[in-house]
């Protein structure tokens, strides 16, 4: 009895299409999404396809378990497997929310300068939560602090002094499709940058930006 | 990541239980499930076996790798090569763990299989530690990183964080 869900993905050209995916499958897209969210050090593209394919399975399942008969064991094995995916969902959007936090003078200018047709990294709600955060920051700054400096120091630029993402940091990841003519910069100037090929099923460590485009393509996993 | 939630992730690898009671397939999200029948083997993710184990109402299997000679071997093989060698599930480390603390009673030889086990880790973390010192020291800009588990990577966050942290001190010395 596994259905199959209608996802709306985004193809390589940037239009939607229909993808059917399994529950299964939609889960281990969670997950994978989750990992990538933890490892990357910065916001990653949202996904709101599968955060609310998420939830509509879960509110189905609670749904189903209230009109069930009162099987015990079989009822508490379902509710087990809800409180996993809910912890993971749960997770992943904390960690948003973290970045965000963290962030939020660079996303929100990147969400600003954003080309059309490129992916946003912000759901609505997210954004609006970014641009509340952004107000109620300066708002705070204002009235605990700048408001009682010299008249020409009480501006603060945040997005200068907010520190941004650091996108020289290193990562795990484990290769999902071979990737050929990847440049490498090391850190020295007495090393050349050199070029190297990613065999699928390898594992490296390796600078974020060296490979964050294969990140946002699915073609790496973060581990 | 903590160990945490790795061991979160690890609970997700399927193990075979004998259960003591009748249940019809049960559809999860995730995957269908059974039917269970009392005696007859079946598989199900680590995190429902453990909990069934809990509540006695199953005998735990343990995986075919877990066996004396079988570790020995793999142990042995870890202490003589100088890189990784493959082990034998990307989780040995938490199934062990999970599977010795909750079902010893089910696993013969459990404290000999805790001992190769934990004897195999320790060779690893100094293993991990004498690369990452290398990787650091020569400003590696990339590392290849097979066989390694995601518990080993993730045990200290030493790893990725060293190098991150020597960059940031040289170009912050510049």
């Amino acid at each position: 009895m596994t259905e199959e869900l209608d996802f709306l993905g985004q193809d390589s050209d940037g239009g939607s299409e229909e993808v059917v995916l399994t529950p299964a499958e939609l889960i281990e897209r969670l997950e994978q999404a989750w990992m990538n969210e933890k490892f990357a050090p910065e916001l990653l593209e949202s996904k709101p396809e599968i955060v609310e394919c998420v939830m509509e399975q879960l509110e189905h399942m609670e749904e189903n378990l209230r009109r069930a008969k009162r099987e015990d064991l079989k009822v508490s094995i379902h509710q087990m497997e809800m409180e996993r995916i809910r912890y993971v969902l749960s997770s992943y959007l904390r960690c948003r929310l973290m970045k965000i936090e963290k962030f939020f003078p660079h996303v929100l200018e990147k969400e600003k300068t954003r080309p059309e047709g490129e992916p946003s990294s912000l759901s609505p709600e997210e954004l609006a939560f970014a641009r509340e955060f952004m107000v109620n920051t300066e708002t705070y700054l204002k009235n605990v602090a700048l408001k009682h400096m010299p008249p020409n120091l009480q501006k603060v630029d945040l997005f200068r002094a907010v520190p941004k993402p650091d996108l020289d940091s290193y990562v795990f990841l484990r290769v999902r499709e071979r990737q050929e003519n990847i440049l490498v910069e090391p850190d020295t100037d007495e090393q050349r940058d050199y070029v190297i090929d990613l065999e699928k099923g390898s594992q490296h460590l390796i600078r974020y930006k060296t490979i964050a485009p294969l990140v946002a393509s699915g073609a790496v996993q973060l581990i | 990541m903590d160990a945490a939630e790795v061991e979160f992730l690890a609970e997700k690898e399927q193990v075979t239980i004998i259960p003591n009671f009748s249940l019809d397939k049960i559809y999860l999200i995730g995957g269908d499930l059974g039917p269970f029948n009392p005696g007859l083997p079946v598989e199900v993710p680590l995190w429902l076996a453990v909990n069934l184990k809990q509540r006695q109402k199953c005998r735990l299997l343990p995986p075919e790798w877990m066996d004396v000679k079988k570790l020995e071997k793999m142990r042995d093989h870890e202490r003589k090569e100088e890189t990784f060698t493959p082990m034998p599930s990307p989780y040995y480390m938490e199934l062990t763990k999970l599977l010795l603390n909750h079902a010893s009673d089910n696993i013969p030889k459990a404290d000999e299989i805790r001992t190769l086990v934990k004897d195999m880790w320790d060779t690893r973390i100094a293993k991990l530690r004498v690369s990452a010192d290398s990787f650091v020291r020569q400003q590696e800009a990339r590392q290849r990183g097979e066989h390694h588990t995601p518990g080993l990577c993730h045990c200290t966050p030493a790893l990725s964080q060293k190098q991150t942290n020597k960059r940031k001190t040289k170009t912050s010395n510049q």
